[in-house]
């Protein structure tokens, strides 16, 4: 897939994984490269990028096995940075989604 | 096939520019990257691997944090450093980003040539008539204070036209490294 259409995804993607629970980079990556094919390293810059944005705050915890982790929490204005990414995201598939339908139907 | 030391040893230097504080909280980040793998069963090169290359990585973290400095505070060389690391992700901003740069730089230096040379005039007109006293005409002292006062004005226009044309520009870059050139699987280093 086009790689500036990934990166774009790629941001509400952390947004959303993080609205549930706070997780630690490892974790993030782990779950987005399950699902989409990225290289994992330039969710790093992103995840840099977003919290000093003011939209993750981080803090670490200790871990059962091996060294602490960097934990990223959701901020209020992460919250409403993702609704308003969620928004804009499911007009853009509703739109592409009904120019498939049209298209595939052979008008 | 690069192990984690060497990963990190390339990433290092390759953010040689940025301030250490900086540089070792991403090595840092990119250490428990490693550490987890690890505990998971992966080998450091197959994790090094999956991450990509570490140049491109520096490249994007040191736009980043070139840009979120000029947000902070925009001098001239802030502004050109940011622009230099985002011209650095790739071809695309090259064109993107130079353009609008040369093009908004070009206006404002200038807008400010004029300004300062109007305002300036009337002194060149009392050297002109220090030098050679015989052709001095009245019209040329008013004619040139009339161009200061026009000159203030446009000093005045152009310190606002600055300070958007700069704020702007910042949003831009900012967007830029937002949207270009991540996730490049495939690169080879």
């Amino acid at each position: 897939m086009n790689v500036q259409f990934k990166k774009g995804v790629l941001e509400l993607c952390v947004l959303v994984l993080l609205n549930k629970k706070d997780r630690y980079g490892y974790e993030l990556v782990q779950k987005i490269s399950e699902q989409i094919d990225i290289s994992e390293g330039s969710a790093y810059p992103l995840l840099r990028r977003l919290t000093k944005e003011g939209y993750f705050t981080t803090y670490l915890k200790e871990s059962t096995e091996g060294p602490p982790r960097k934990y990223y929490q959701l901020t209020d204005s992460g919250k409403s940075y993702l609704h308003d990414l969620l928004q804009e995201w499911e007009e853009f598939t509703n739109g592409v989604n009904q120019l498939i339908k049209e298209g595939v139907n052979g008008d | 096939m690069v192990t984690k030391k060497q990963f990190l040893t390339k990433l290092n230097a390759s953010l040689k520019r940025l301030p250490s504080s900086e540089r070792q909280d991403i090595l840092q980040d990119m250490e428990e990257y490693f550490e987890i793998g690890i505990e998971e069963g992966k080998t450091e090169e197959q994790i090094s691997a999956s991450l990509g290359s570490p140049h491109q990585i520096a490249k994007e973290l040191a736009a980043a944090y070139r840009v979120e400095k000029v947000g902070e505070t925009a001098t001239a060389s802030n502004i050109l450093r940011a622009v230099w690391a985002v011209i650095g992700l790739g071809f695309f901003n090259l064109v993107i980003v130079l353009g609008p740069f040369v093009a908004l730089a070009g206006f404002i230096i200038a807008g400010w040539i004029v300004s300062v040379s109007f305002v300036a005039s009337p002194i060149l007109v009392l050297i002109n008539v220090s030098i050679h006293p015989q052709i001095f005409e009245p019209f040329d002292l008013f004619f040139s204070i009339g161009l200061a006062g026009l000159g203030l004005f446009i000093a005045i226009g152009m310190f606002f036209a600055t300070r958007a044309i700069t704020n702007g520009f910042v949003r831009y870059l900012k967007y830029n490294v937002g949207l270009v050139k991540g996730g490049m699987k495939h690169v080879q280093y």
